[in-house]
């Protein structure tokens, strides 16, 4: 066991690094810098000396040194003009467009994001493991018809447009404001009981869109698990030999079929933080999305990094989570081979 | 004949002509409710202190608008937390700025002396202050000139090219304390436009507070210490951050415009305070502005639409866009608000720019004929692009300067630009056109077909949208378009490389200029000009990369420009400036095509006094600028009390 952990967290160390420096190719691939960009912006205001303090910007940034001396000196391996202080010596670098520390820049947004995809897992469980199990038990009845049905409508629409709809509507009956994840004037007071109520019901419509297509896809899934264990013989022995039938289902073909939502968690984990990026842009939420849109935009190449390395260490670590847990859920799987 | 020419920019139009007024209304000054509690607790000094002893008074009523109330607070959008500076351009707050007429008018400053163009005295307002109380005098001048733009590691690339003329730098004096003084040898007529622009280059900064952070007057190791843990690498980067007076980034920078910023970024609102030594009262001695606070809330550029039209903004015009009229109207009754519609001041909302310095030769040559250019323009059906784009409510013709423009000539917008397919198709036969191969499309010299490749920034809807009509129309004439939309950044350096051929952008900026603006989009002297990028960048580097102007025409131009930058006469201005709009509308250096959109900009009920219609544009109006949304108060009792937040 101990030398399965340390094998894989040697492979994860790798993976990380193959990451980082993907991200940072990937990143530096359109043509032109954050300058580039912020300079045609100011041209276009008429600031007639954004030409000539460019070069000077651009050695203040190091935008001027090779690429890959960039990179050394982001993970840390190189050192920059304060010495070695990269992602390794948890220096997360600086943000041009904010002219902040990126931890600054992402702090607030990241814990906004994970309530946001928190109540959205939450929601997406509660809602579609019991029409899912309900569904499954009452195979090709209207009920399940209706499950169905309702599920592939909430596969198929666009949700940024059901965000859109939502939002009119939640604000002409409720008087909810638009966008956002509690009313402006709670923005930069301190938490409190209004702040929070507000934050609640700001929650509603974006929890809803994101999570809809989840639970659709979640109802169909679980549904498909469930029948392939139903008609197992366990489960026929266990209720021929009275066990009420709801015990038994729960006990054994249940248990069954959520493997494949453990073997889940390595992609929930990413996804907590990264999954709600196109409705937050419509939704105008302050979570990490839009930071991140704009930021490759704008080639504000550290924050965007930082952020995208971020998710990728939150997918390796799901991943070995999800390995874990499934050796312990299963006796069947053995970890280490052989 | 040396005619000594003594302009006197007399504290400002809207007033008074004497100073007796003046103290009269000092005499009996209202303290603002905002500040009375902090003024009785003794943290601030009473309002006949804080204001200079020659305050700017406002004669709201000769100027058709109501004398306000004070209190209460305003909420607009905005897309991103940069953007909080476009609030320095709708304060407008300049040294000179223009009026509502477009006339420069004195307006930090007292009054300003310009002798030729060449002398330029300004006096500033004795007992001006800072918004942290502390004096506004000739030190703060001396500090920029000196220690800023004079100091090589603050401004590397020295001195702002608008403050040199000829090579030349100006001598600069402080005469006294409230009087300074700069001289240039030849005249530099680009200097006091340049700071009433929207983007204000501030050649005054608040000394006091930033020599603390400069190496000649601070401890240079501490400053070095300071500048390392904000992770910078200099002491002059670190009084470069914190000493930005357009970007509102630091709330502790003092400042002299309406409103001062109150928090930093990363926030989701940023608060703008009233500032307490605000230099302009209205004349019942109630000191400007108005509202006690401007809210900007950060929401996705999308929403802007839906929250005006669920009422959740109190005014909002950047970021709403004609093609949301309908939907800003529809929510005016339910919500509380009403949709001003004001015009647009671009030369052409979209514009056809011939890339006359492109690499190709035979594109080259072709764009460089003028009857070409002007068949393509005659092709163009602007009427029915006015109908189908803008509701039939545009104006149609050249790219040139609006109505409003004491410069404007209706033909410089007709001439070349009616709808006349069959002289179009004659020129283009003159040309040497006339071979047509398959689909009808007319052959290039060499035997390709006549296919323009339009290139269009990817951002701009409408650019894409005007493009494809035209397709149909230049199709009857044997020309094929083909429209090829690009981001930004790489359709500007394929132009300056000469990759382009016609791009499709928006028309001139200013269309909206007086004689004493400077013409420098109508010469070629800029090269993110789409029809000359290689001039401009010749201009723009001295003639280190680029081409030198090889066409007479284009050489007229810039003869033109140089004149008008070396003269102070402005009856010569003026016909400078005509010469070079008859120039562009005989030549269509650009093809413009409809211009004038409506600006829709929500303003809440009970907000007032703004006007009905008004122009919208970044220059010369410095987005709402000029219509100085200090004087706009709320004429209900609710929202001018400051709700407990």
């Amino acid at each position: 066991m101990i030398r399965y952990l340390a094998r894989r967290f040697l492979t994860m160390l790798v993976t990380l690094l193959v990451i980082s420096l993907l991200v940072f190719v990937i990143i530096k691939l359109p043509p032109g810098d954050f300058l580039t960009n912020q300079l045609a912006e100011l041209i276009a205001q008429g600031d007639p000396e954004a030409t000539r303090k460019a070069e000077f910007l651009r050695q203040q940034y190091g935008l001027d040194r090779p690429v890959w001396e960039q990179y050394l000196r982001w993970i840390g391996v190189m050192p920059g003009p304060s010495g070695y202080s990269g992602l390794l010596q948890g220096d997360w670098g600086w943000s041009f467009e904010y002219d902040k520390p990126v931890n600054q820049v992402v702090g607030d947004a990241l814990w906004l994001t994970l309530v946001v995809n928190v109540f959205v897992v939450i929601f997406v469980h509660v809602v579609s493991i019991p029409i899912a199990i309900y569904s499954a038990i009452r195979q090709y009845s209207w009920s399940d018809y209706l499950a169905t049905l309702i599920g592939y409508i909430g596969l198929a629409t666009p949700n940024f447009l059901l965000a859109l709809i939502l939002l009119y509507y939640m604000n002409r009956w409720f008087g909810i404001s638009i966008g956002g994840l509690y009313d402006a004037q709670y923005t930069n007071a301190p938490w409190s009981a209004d702040k929070i109520k507000s934050l609640a019901q700001h929650l509603i419509v974006p929890t809803l869109v994101i999570g809809l297509s989840g639970t659709a896809a979640m109802i169909r899934r679980m549904r498909a698990n469930l029948l392939d264990e139903l008609g197992k013989q366990y489960y026929v022995t266990a209720k021929a030999k009275g066990v009420p039938p709801m015990r038994a289902l729960i006990k054994y073909p249940f248990r069954m079929a959520l493997n494949p939502f453990v073997a889940d968690i390595g992609n929930l984990l990413p996804h907590l933080v990264s999954g709600s990026v196109l409705v937050s842009l419509v939704m105008s939420l302050p979570t990490v999305g839009p930071i991140l849109l704009a930021a490759l935009k704008s080639q504000d190449q550290f924050l965007a990094g930082f952020i995208l390395m971020f998710v990728a260490v939150l997918t390796v670590i799901g991943m070995l989570i999800s390995d874990l847990m499934l050796a312990w859920l299963d006796p069947r799987i053995r970890l280490g081979g052989k | 004949m040396k005619r000594r020419d003594v302009l006197k920019g007399l504290a400002a139009l809207p007033f008074l002509p004497g100073a007796s007024r003046a103290f009269a209304a000092l005499g009996d000054l209202q303290e603002t409710p905002f500040f009375a509690e902090r003024v009785a607790n003794g943290e601030l000094p009473p309002l006949a202190e804080r204001l200079p002893k020659s305050p700017l008074i406002v004669d709201l009523p000769a100027r058709g608008r109501l004398i306000g109330k004070p209190g209460g607070e305003m909420t607009t959008l905005i897309a991103r937390a940069r953007d909080i500076h476009y609030l320095t351009a709708n304060e407008y707050a300049r040294l000179v700025g223009y009026d509502e007429k477009l006339q420069l008018q004195a307006d930090i400053l007292e009054r300003f002396e310009n002798e030729d163009d060449k002398v330029f005295t300004f006096h500033l307002r004795p007992g001006h202050k800072w918004s942290d109380g502390h004096p506004f005098t000739a030190e703060d001048f001396r500090y920029w000139w000196e220690d800023v733009a004079g100091n090589e590691e603050i401004s590397p690339t020295g001195l702002p090219e608008f403050m040199v003329s000829k090579g030349k730098v100006p001598r600069f004096e402080v005469i006294d304390e409230v009087t300074v003084r700069y001289t240039w040898e030849n005249p530099n007529p680009r200097f006091l436009p340049t700071l009433a622009q929207p983007r204000d280059p501030f050649i005054y900064r608040p000394a006091h507070y930033l020599k603390d952070l400069h190496e000649r007057y601070g401890d240079k190791e501490k400053l070095e210490d300071l500048a390392a843990k904000a992770k910078l690498k200099s002491w002059a980067s670190l009084h470069n951050r914190l000493d930005d007076m357009f970007e509102n980034t630091n709330p502790a920078l003092p400042s002299l415009q309406p409103w001062r910023v109150m928090n930093a970024a990363p926030a989701g609102r940023f608060v703008f305070e009233r500032n307490p030594y605000y230099h302009r009262v209205d004349t019942t001695g109630q000191q400007l502005p108005y509202v006690d606070k401007v809210m900007l809330d950060v929401v996705s550029g999308g929403l802007f639409a839906a929250k005006s039209n669920a009422g959740e903004v109190d005014i909002l015009a950047r970021g709403l866009s004609m093609a949301d009229i309908p939907v800003l109207k529809q929510g005016e009754a339910a919500n509380g608000y009403r949709t001003l519609l004001w015009r647009h001041a671009r030369g052409s909302e979209v514009a056809l720019y011939p890339n006359l310095t492109t690499n190709n030769p035979v594109w080259r040559k072709l764009n460089r004929d003028v009857r070409y250019r002007r068949a393509l323009s005659l092709a163009i059906d602007r009427h029915t692009l006015n109908r189908a784009l803008l509701f039939g409510l545009a104006k149609e013709g050249n790219n040139t300067v609006g109505e409003a423009s004491p410069l404007f000539r209706s033909e410089y917008r007709t001439r070349w630009a009616t709808y006349d397919p069959a002289a179009a198709s004659k020129l283009l036969d003159e040309v040497g056109l006339s071979k047509r191969g398959d689909d009808r499309v007319r052959l290039l010299p060499d035997g390709r077909p006549l296919e323009i490749v339009v290139e269009v920034d990817g951002e701009t809807g409408l650019a894409v949208d005007t493009l494809e009509l035209i397709t149909e129309f230049w199709r009857d004439v044997g020309v094929k378009l083909f429209i090829k939309p690009q981001e930004r950044t790489v359709l500007r350096n394929r132009a300056y490389a000469g990759g382009t051929v016609m791009v499709a952008t928006a028309g001139f900026d200013n269309a909206l200029p007086t004689a004493l603006m400077v013409p420098s989009e109508l010469a070629p002297v800029r090269q993110d000009n789409m029809s000359w990028p290689k001039w401009g960048q010749y201009a723009e580097t001295h003639g280190k990369s680029g081409e030198a102007v090889d066409m007479p025409d284009g050489q007229r131009l810039l003869d033109l420009y140089e004149t008008w930058l070396s003269t102070a006469d402005e009856a010569q201005k003026t016909a400078i400036w005509h010469d070079m709009l008859s120039l562009h509308a005989d030549q269509l250096w650009s093809i413009g095509t409809i211009a004038g959109a409506l600006q829709p900009i929500v303003v809440r009920n009970g907000l007032i006094n703004l006007p009905k219609e008004g122009i919208y544009s970044w220059e010369p109006t410095s987005l709402l600028g000029i219509y100085r949304i200090d004087e706009m108060f709320w004429d209900r009792q609710d929202r001018r009390v400051a709700e407990a937040r």
